[in-house]
């Protein structure tokens, strides 16, 4: 997986405004801009860190499950760390 | 000399085939609150329309009253445009009709509490040549992509107020 482009950045961020789940994330005191900031920099930080997340996951799981698979892995993994699942 | 003043709840609203804001009904605590949700990215767009009746002179103000969806701080920015149409004398195409140049003005979250209402004036001065007893479209919208408008989320406008003098 690629960085996004700036325009699906700025889909990510019109995204997260519109979820009615936000109101729980806490939003409400940013600009528009620094959310875009924050956006920016989570997906700056999942481009650096995609490779060790995925050597993180032991073989044979590695090589048998999906890059899609992986990425809902993490997506639960984080949101039951958070209380979000 | 007096003021009169056209008072327009979100269900007068008439909406584009794109691009209009959201029409909701929130279901409060002890009765619904409705009104127009614009969205902080995309610009959305609706009309209202009058009649002139009486209008004497001056500008035309447009006052916005309004709440945050989610945010509790930041900017807002609405624009207000005008596009009069003078029956049995202008011989304009009425489905064609342009607006005149937008005027703009933006309002500050008050903080403290989310989803409390603030109410905010838009002063049109390009009048579009308006006069007495004209049929008047106004086009409100959210300007997203202008400097003062910050605010995170919808900005859902419970009514719109069009006022001016009859002298």
């Amino acid at each position: 997986m690629a960085a996004l482009v700036d325009a699906d950045r700025v889909d990510v961020s019109a995204n997260f405004q519109r979820d009615p789940a936000n109101i729980n994330v806490g939003a409400a005191a940013l600009t528009k801009a620094q959310l875009k900031a924050a956006v920016d920099a989570v997906d700056d930080w999942a481009e650096a860190n995609a490779a060790a997340f995925n050597t993180a996951i032991p073989q044979p799981q590695r090589g048998a499950m999906s890059t899609r698979q992986k990425t809902f892995l993490l997506a639960y993994v984080i949101f039951k760390r958070a209380g979000i699942l | 000399m007096a003021t009169i003043r056209h008072v327009f709840e979100a269900g007068d609203a008439e909406f584009p085939s794109t691009n209009g804001p959201a029409p909701i009904l929130n279901q409060g605590t002890n009765f619904p609150v409705g009104g127009l949700a614009f969205d902080a990215t995309t610009q959305e767009t609706c009309f209202f329309k009058f009649p002139a009746i009486t209008y004497g002179s001056g500008n035309v103000t447009v006052t916005v009253d309004w709440y945050a969806d989610t945010a509790s701080a930041n900017g807002i920015t609405f624009g207000a445009s005008l596009a009069c149409i003078t029956p049995n004398t202008d011989t304009q195409d009425i489905e064609t009709k342009a607006f005149a140049t937008e005027n703009t003005a933006s309002d500050t979250h008050l903080g403290t509490t989310g989803q409390r209402l603030h109410t905010f004036d838009i002063t049109v001065t390009n009048l579009d040549s308006i006069t007495t007893g004209d049929d008047v479209w106004l086009r409100l919208r959210r300007a997203p992509a202008d400097a003062g408008d910050t605010m995170t989320g919808d900005a859902i406008v419970t009514r719109v107020v069009v006022s001016y003098s009859d002298t």
